[in-house]
């Protein structure tokens, strides 16, 4: 999802930008904001703190503001990079310019869509059954016999991309596809697993939603380059130009940080490298920080302190 | 309360969705119409047990405080720690509230004077004599209570109100924003904050964007 926020991150972070203070800290974490970004910037300035005595200061960013600040060196490290969704920026930085480096491993992610238990009894549990209008009049929240489903928050790239999904497989036919903001979407479904209401909505992984309620993924065709047509987002027409009757691609986040930090700081790069989150410590960390709002850097030292080895493990050469 | 015309919200279609109940020991939902909410009204003097104020689970990220409107439902949720909500029962004002979106409590009123838009003053001639507002009251159409939604710093023209007309609860009434018994509306009163966060999932909302 978290490419998904670049216009309404870019924005807070031109608020942000120039509020630098050069000489409070040896290093900068870009922060994104949302909950997985702040817990593992947190935990990484702490973990850096405790393996290299080194004061980092976490700062929330945007990621376009993030690539730039890694170009310029007021960055040096990004801790969640999306791909593919970022993949034009990695060429650009990574490939072309050569100054950022994004770590070899990451964390798998997923999008798609999901249902509730109601939902699925319901009969709905491929994204076929969409393009069933009498399967999806369950999902009818207004009495006209249609049923809606959020497909995600208007700022979100993803949100086309999922409106290009339903005009290819057919269901946005016989659905309201609804954009809102996530917190409206999350509580819609919050509020139908409470009355044991079917809902069906756009979903990504690793998220908290996992953690609060029994979401089931929708199965559908995996994804197959050949169908996966999607027009650039600039172009005004780029949904009704693009075709995708299949699921996304492969999705996974990365570690980024400058070429340069890495320079002066190897020992760090190859620290960084060695980081190993998994997915289901990723949804632990956003519902500690979601639901149990528990405040991101007190959250991270509690998770250095009780992953010390792990820490250690990484910090080895 | 009664402006979405006058906010340009556009023709609203399909706001007409009909009220059900939710039985619990059936898992099915019952058709609830205003016939026969009054006659249960006048029978019980009180609301379906659906609609009656109960704390139920509901889990949710949203913080406790924060209020969740499901007018499909017709119920109200005050997220409480623990995984809890106290739920109200609601009427859905079938005019006026036909969005989706977050808002927070900007100010709140106790017996509120209710001022008619001008709208209702030119087709109802009932309306007239209080166009320049009706004084708080038993009979006043707010009820006991008024909180006022406001998008940033600026009043949405939305509330969630109390109402005399308890039978309403469960129901898309004629007009009105969101309404609550009074009890349940001073109950709601007290417990909430200024600048609590409000998210309005209502039916047919998902066919507007915001407010």
């Amino acid at each position: 999802m978290k490419n998904r926020l670049i216009s309404v991150a870019f924005a807070a972070a031109l608020a942000s930008v120039g509020a630098v203070s050069a000489d409070a800290a040896d290093l900068v974490i870009s922060m994104p904001n949302w909950p997985s970004g702040q817990a593992t910037a947190n935990i990484l300035k702490v973990a850096i703190a405790k393996e290299y005595k080194l004061d980092a200061e976490v700062r929330e960013l945007g990621t376009l503001t993030a690539f730039n600040g890694l170009e310029s060196g007021d960055v040096d490290i990004n801790p969640e990079v999306w791909r593919p969704n970022l993949d034009s920026l990695i060429e650009k930085y990574v490939n072309e310019k050569h100054v950022v480096e994004v770590a070899a491993r990451g964390i798998d992610a997923w999008q798609g869509l999901c249902a509730t238990p109601d939902a699925v009894a319901a009969g709905i549990k491929d994204i076929s059954d969409l393009s069933d209008p009498a399967k999806t009049a369950v999902l009818d929240t207004d009495g006209d016999g249609r049923g809606e489903l959020w497909i995600g928050a208007p700022t979100w790239l993803s949100t086309g991309i999922e409106r290009v999904r339903a005009n290819s497989y057919g269901y946005a036919k016989n659905l309201t596809l609804i954009e809102a903001e996530e917190d409206v979407g999350m509580a819609a479904v919050d509020a139908a697993v409470a009355t044991g209401r079917p809902m069906v909505f756009a979903c990504y992984a690793p998220h908290h939603v996992f953690e609060l309620h029994n979401i089931v993924r929708l199965t559908e065709p995996p994804y197959d380059a050949s169908k996966w047509k999607i027009a650039p987002a600039s172009d005004p027409t780029w949904i009704s130009d693009s075709s995708a009757p299949v699921a996304w691609p492969a999705t996974s986040f990365h570690i980024a940080y400058a070429t340069a930090f890495a320079k002066k700081h190897a020992d760090v790069a190859s620290f960084l490298e060695k980081v190993d989150f998994t997915p289901e410590e990723i949804t632990h960390m956003t519902y500690a920080l979601q639901v149990d709002r528990q405040p991101p850097l007190e959250f991270a030292k509690q998770w250095v302190d009780s992953h010390a080895s792990r820490v250690d493990g990484w910090a080895k050469p | 309360m009664l402006m979405a015309a006058a906010i340009g919200l556009g023709p609203l279609v399909a706001l007409a969705a009909q009220t059900q109940i939710f039985d619990p020991q059936t898992r099915t939902w019952v058709d609830y119409d205003a016939k026969k909410a009054r006659q249960y009204y006048a029978r019980n003097k009180q609301v379906p047990d659906a609609f009656r104020r109960q704390v139920v689970p509901f889990r949710t990220a949203e913080e406790p405080g924060t209020i969740i409107i499901d007018g499909n439902q017709h119920f109200l949720y005050l997220v409480q720690p623990g995984g809890q909500a106290i739920r109200y029962g609601i009427g859905v004002g079938r005019e006026g509230f036909g969005w989706a979106g977050i808002v927070r409590v900007g100010r709140t009123a106790e017996w509120p004077t209710w001022t008619p838009p001008a709208e209702m003053v030119a087709r109802d001639p009932n309306a007239v004599k209080w166009a320049n507002g009706m004084p708080g009251g038993p009979d006043n159409p707010l009820g006991a209570r008024a909180l006022y939604l406001y998008e940033g710093n600026n009043d949405t023209i939305y509330r969630i109100h109390g109402t005399p007309e308890s039978w309403s609860i469960g129901l898309d009434v004629s007009s009105g924003c969101i309404r609550m018994n009074n009890d349940d509306i001073i109950d709601l009163h007290s417990r909430v904050k200024i600048g609590a966060k409000v998210i309005v999932l209502m039916q047919g909302a998902a066919l507007y964007k915001g407010v």
